[in-house]
């Protein structure tokens, strides 16, 4: 705790957070009530993610358009980043 | 004083591979823009509408030029022959398609 009030070795910031998540699964909610499940590619400054094979677009009326390959997404629409997420249905 | 070297260490190691890694995040979109173009590309936009077509080229601020377009609500709509230009700032994503609807 002494260590921690001086330097913070512990902190984890989030883009590290999500860093660790590259080649890993990844669930994406973004603001039009639309999340998106796939493997996280990779991602750049502005959070634009780069995500290769996407399992599901999922929009709210339960309509879900499944895609595969790579997939390019705007950052400016992302409003949480869930490492690891299953989706809305198991 | 060996415990602080192996923590100062393990920042370091830390760092450093923030750093490796950094840089190799940092390729992957604009590496990845440039290999799909030429490629047939699904972009849709913020509005929900969906654009099929052969992706001619885009930049940065993902604004795009698109030939043989075919536009989607729903259903299919419009058809556009030629070129289609898309400002980046309606587009949600842009994705590759290897299987066509």
């Amino acid at each position: 705790m002494a260590a921690n009030a001086t330097t913070n070795p512990s902190q984890l910031l989030p883009l590290e957070l999500v860093d660790k998540c590259i080649g890993s699964r990844i669930h994406i909610v973004m603001k039009s009530d639309k999340e998106i499940v796939g493997t996280l590619l990779g991602f750049d400054d502005f959070v634009n993610f780069l995500k290769i094979f996407l399992f599901s677009e999922i929009t709210p009326e339960g309509r879900r358009i499944t895609k595969l390959d790579q997939i390019l997404l705007n950052g400016n629409n992302i409003t949480m980043l869930v490492p690891g997420g299953e989706g809305p249905e198991v | 004083m060996t415990e602080t070297e192996e923590s100062v260490s393990q920042v370091l190691l830390k760092f450093l591979i923030r750093i490796a890694t950094m840089s190799l995040r940092k390729q992957t979109p604009s590496d990845f823009l440039k290999q799909i173009i030429g490629r047939p590309v699904v972009v849709k936009l913020n509005s929900g509408v969906d654009y099929r077509g052969v992706l001619a080229c885009l930049d940065g601020y993902m604004n795009i030029a698109l030939e043989q377009t075919e536009e989607y609500v729903n259903g299919q709509l419009k058809n556009k022959y030629g070129d289609a230009f898309i400002r980046g700032n309606n587009v949600l994503y842009i994705s590759t398609q290897k299987r066509r609807m």
